[in-house]
């Protein structure tokens, strides 16, 4: 099939995104094809702006246009805590709550025995270094109950040892919404270790 | 098709959004593929049960392609072996092994069961290192390798203090290892333990308290052999080293 050579390195540009395959591709070139030039412009700056302009913030390491992210550059949130998690999508994910006011930290991965990702391909150095600085006094540590994250948690509590701060795990549980009957038993198990007093 | 098959989750692979497939190690099927749709939402019914080193029963729709995990049911969690950093490394080192020896759908029921009662042992807190050893010999013996452990490799000399010869694949006696320069030194409580560990299952290996210098003697002889012969670079294995090294 006779493609011009723009349109075809727009697909193999479409094709290289993850869960899109090539009739996608396809769609989604053509579809570009038919937009308004200023739209095509826009598509196009923030792509390159995004992957230009984005770096990771000098104290946490998650993803900012500046040096300093606009979360560690807040003066009203607390500095003594500090939310550990994986991924700068954890970090959407827990601000969406509205409900946690600290710090954060993103290690960008997660230790996998199974995979052979140690901890030298974190960032836990810069971590251990935010520590130092004595007004830190709890680490949460909210990485994913699977055994990555169980893993990434269990090495950071025993690294983190000698600077005695509080460390916490988040909790594992029923999810709201959920129906007990189909809770598996490591989840009712976990549950039930981290009830609380009403 | 819908079939129930049990088995141990020997590895998993993030597919997609929110997918998983799950590497699972059967008694008759050996190791086979099966997706589970949705395992890494939150209200995921299968999430739990296809954590890797669960044992569980899955309900599974065949098609012509891999198969997709409709229901699971936990029969053995396992927890205490993901909750723990060092047995973590140690199960991950030995599911690693099993997956990296063994070909799809060929049915092993001896390593399934060893696997079963290995991970069993592991949480009551059998020694890893010695349940490695064992795991190991048993897993290199079922694919076709076996090393020599019952006497000299060379000229069959069953007492007497040994070394143990790479290039002879097994123990070797003194006047032997003089035409082995490479031949690794091997104490005679170590060259013992080797034999023993290649003819015990670990539901039989009762109480065992070995010396931290015999265990390394006999970690470097199977590593050295598994290289040779085996050369395969295992993901887990550096990892295990380093904790191993941290904290001894």
């Amino acid at each position: 099939m006779y493609v011009p050579e723009p349109i075809s390195k727009l697909i193999d540009g479409f094709m290289r995104l993850p869960g899109i395959g090539p009739k996608t591709a396809q769609r989604l070139a053509f579809f570009v094809l038919d937009m308004e030039e200023e739209d095509v412009m826009d598509l196009a700056k923030a792509l390159v702006h995004a992957k230009r302009d984005l770096k990771r913030c000098r104290d946490c390491s998650n993803i900012t246009d500046r040096e300093v992210c606009s979360v560690c550059s807040d003066k009203n949130r607390d500095r003594s805590v500090i939310c550990v998690v994986q991924d700068p999508r954890d970090v959407i994910a827990m601000e969406r709550t509205r409900e946690y006011d600290g710090l954060y930290h993103v290690l960008h991965g997660a230790i996998s025995p199974m995979e052979g990702i140690g901890p030298d391909e974190l960032s836990i150095p810069d971590l251990l270094k935010r520590l130092e600085d004595e007004t830190v006094k709890e680490l949460i540590l909210a990485t994913n109950p699977n055994i990555e994250g169980e893993a990434t948690a269990m090495y950071l509590q025993r690294l983190v040892k000698p600077f005695g701060l509080k460390v916490t795990r988040i909790a594992h549980g029923l999810p709201v919404g959920g129906d007990l009957e189909y809770a598996d038993e490591v989840t009712l198990t976990k549950a039930l270790e981290g009830r609380r007093e009403l | 098709m819908l079939s129930k098959i049990e088995g141990i989750v020997i590895r998993t692979q993030d597919y997609g959004e929110s997918n998983k497939v799950v590497i699972l190690f059967t008694r008759d099927r050996g190791k086979l593929a099966a997706m589970a749709r949705g395992a890494k939402k939150p209200k995921s019914r299968v999430g739990a049960a296809t954590q890797p080193f669960t044992l569980g029963q899955y309900l599974c729709f065949a098609g012509n392609g891999m198969a997709t995990i409709s229901q699971a049911d936990i029969l053995q969690s396992h927890y205490p072996l993901r909750a723990d950093l060092f047995l973590t490394a140690y199960t991950a080192y030995m599911t690693e092994l099993l997956d990296r020896l063994t070909e799809d759908k060929e049915p092993h029921p001896f390593l399934y069961e060893l696997l079963a009662t290995t991970l069993s042992h592991l949480e009551e807190g059998t020694d890893p290192d010695i349940l490695s050893r064992i795991f190991e010999l048993k897993v290199l013996e079922a694919v076709g390798y076996r090393p020599r452990l019952d006497g000299c490799a060379v000229c069959g000399k069953v007492e007497g203090p040994m070394k143990f010869s790479v290039s002879q694949g097994g123990l070797i006696c003194l006047e032997d290892a003089r035409h082995d320069s490479q031949a690794l030194p091997l104490s005679p409580p170590a060259a013992r333990i080797l034999k023993l560990l290649q003819r015990v299952t670990p539901d039989r290996l009762g109480q065992v308290q070995v010396k931290e210098e015999t265990k390394n003697q006999m970690e470097r002889v199977i590593r050295s052999f598994m290289d040779e012969y085996v050369d395969l670079r295992f993901k887990s294995r550096p990892f295990l080293d380093r904790l191993r090294k941290e904290d001894p």
